[in-house]
């Protein structure tokens, strides 16, 4: 449990807060290149601010837009009702990967990090984003918890792994038969290992197993809100937990291929089929209860809310409430990645305040951060730790663009 | 029931409205959400609708093992709130005797579900 006050100072993003001010010292997902195939301008909601993507000369700049106060957090009047207000703020914009990234805070824009989402060539990544009804810092906590996969994420029976591609924990756990579902059903309680790195969080999950056999899966907290995980052997993915106020925010995802090329038309497919635009707002939601239904509960999956497993984290996420009572929360041993995060973002907010931006997170010199490392392994119990590297350097060896650490 | 507190008994349901495969319905009391359930015993439950744990919503739990059971990690709770299982949690972990869903005390008659709530002042 935290305090009221606590908690609305690690929540809260809007101008002039203090958490808004730690992630206003990084590059933010802004909009996907997909909304801006119709030409500029195109409505933004970020950061508790109305503004719009706009060319200037050469330059893609994210100005402010003429909005009433009352619109609603995630509306996106089209192209031509934007009205540019040139008294409010601008700000520096990037396209990356799919995404083009704003810059909101003081000084230079940092240099964007040699992550393997910014390495792999156009063809091997793909970006996507949804639309949560809740603050930012719940979003991001369910993805640096890794135990909560064995239950909100379980398959009563496991699905045939054909019809896998492009979704998460539907290949076999790695070097085994095993399905990832039957393995994550099999054993509960991993243990969490958690260490601090010069992006974040390395948060590595230990299943242990029977013949003396370990499933390793390292996941990352890229600070100060996107994650790096494993999706398949082929696919990672990386994660931003976008705020647009206060109590709504976006996924951005941009889904990195290590072999082939990314089959971008199905990843799209698979994704617009579960989501409207333009505010990419998901199908299933509150107003229809997710399509919960308690005999598919008892029978086939842990939340009777189909096989999607974004729909699952959304519901955990929004059914907590806009910003989660954290004075009535109760942390647990599964909660340590989640209780480390915390202190960074309060260590990060006490600096700023102390005037020492550069002792934020990737804030001086990034060049040497490349990854993260970021899968599954199964190794003798007694040296996981080798194993789990060495399957990632195998797979960055056989990796057509240069994907070296 | 008895209780020591002065408060009165307040009609919350009907019993017909837990005439289903899966008995549970939220509630509101006091403006604050509540899930109602009926047990495999047949005894009702009426606790807070968040989970201690991460606050996920629980009326969207598995009513299983004579509980209700949060289906973000597992912990689960009997009727009167109190938590008896954290699957996700260290083997031998005792944590969950320290925690508790508030709960309201319910009594069933005549086709009615009542429950005993509290004066002002007297609340938890
Ligand atoms: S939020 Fe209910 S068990 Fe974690
Ligand atoms: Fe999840």
């Amino acid at each position: 449990m935290i305090s009221q006050e606590l908690n609305d100072m690690i929540t809260r993003i809007g101008p002039g807060t203090q958490a808004g001010a730690v992630l206003r010292h990084y590059w933010q997902p802004a909009a996907l290149n997909d909304e801006m195939e119709d030409g500029l301008p195109v409505a933004v909601n970020l950061m508790g601010e109305r503004l719009a993507l706009i060319r200037e000369g050469e330059l893609l700049v994210l100005a402010t837009r003429h909005c009433p106060d009352d619109a609603p957090s995630a509306q996106y009047p089209p192209s031509h009702e934007i009205e540019i207000d040139t008294s409010g703020p601008s700000y520096p914009a990037h396209e990356i990967k799919g995404i083009a990234f704003a810059y909101m805070g003081p000084g230079a824009p940092p240099p964007f990090p040699q992550f393997d989402c910014f390495r792999a060539p156009d063809s091997h990544v793909f970006a996507f984003k949804g639309l949560w009804h809740c603050n930012w810092l719940q979003a991001l906590e369910i993805g640096i918890d890794p135990a909560h996969a064995s239950f909100l994420h379980r398959f009563l029976q496991d699905e045939d792994q054909e019809d896998s591609y492009g979704k998460q924990f539907r290949d076999k756990a790695a070097h085994t038969n095993m399905p990832i579902t039957q393995l994550l059903r099999d054993y509960p309680r991993p243990d969490i290992e958690v260490e601090e790195t010069g992006y974040g969080l390395k948060i590595t999950a230990l299943r242990h197993m029977e013949n003396d056999l370990t499933h390793v899966r390292v996941t990352n907290q890229i600070f100060p809100e996107a994650i790096c995980i494993p999706m398949s052997r082929e696919m990672t993915i990386t994660q931003w937990h976008v705020p647009v106020d206060d109590e709504t925010c976006y996924w951005y995802t941009i889904f990195t291929s290590f072999q082939k090329p990314v089959n971008k038309d199905l990843m799209r497919e698979q994704r617009l089929k579960e989501h409207r635009l333009p505010d990419y707002a998901p199908l299933k939601n509150r107003e229809n209860n997710y399509h919960y239904d308690p005999a598919e509960q008892a029978k086939l999956t842990y939340t009777g809310m189909g096989m999607d497993i974004n729909v699952h984290d959304q519901w955990a996420v929004e059914g907590m409430g806009a910003i989660q009572d954290r004075t009535q929360e109760h942390l647990g041993r599964s909660d340590v990645a989640i209780i480390h995060y915390r202190r960074m973002l309060r260590r990060a907010i006490a600096d700023l305040s102390d005037g020492r931006s550069d002792a934020l997170p990737m804030q001086g010199d990034i060049a040497g951060l490349r990854g993260p490392l970021s899968n599954d392994a199964i190794a003798d119990s007694k040296d996981w730790k080798a194993a789990s590297h060495a399957v990632d350097l195998e797979r960055r060896a056989a990796c057509p663009w240069d994907a070296s650490v | 029931m008895e209780t020591n507190t002065s408060g009165q008994w307040v009609i919350v349901a009907q019993s017909h409205q837990l005439d289903r495969s899966r008995p549970l319905i939220p509630v509101t009391l006091d403006e604050k959400p509540f899930v109602l359930f009926r047990d495999e015993e047949g005894k009702l439950g009426l606790i807070g609708r968040h989970c201690p744990h991460r606050g996920a919503d629980l009326c969207y739990g598995r009513l299983e093992d004579n509980g209700l059971r949060c289906p973000f990690h597992g912990w689960h709770f009997d009727r009167y709130g109190q938590c008896v299982e954290q699957p996700a949690e260290p083997e031998g972990s005792r944590m969950y005797t320290q925690i508790k869903v508030p709960m309201v005390p319910v009594k069933e008659e005549n086709g009615a579900i009542s429950a005993w709530m509290a004066l002002e002042g007297d609340a938890r």
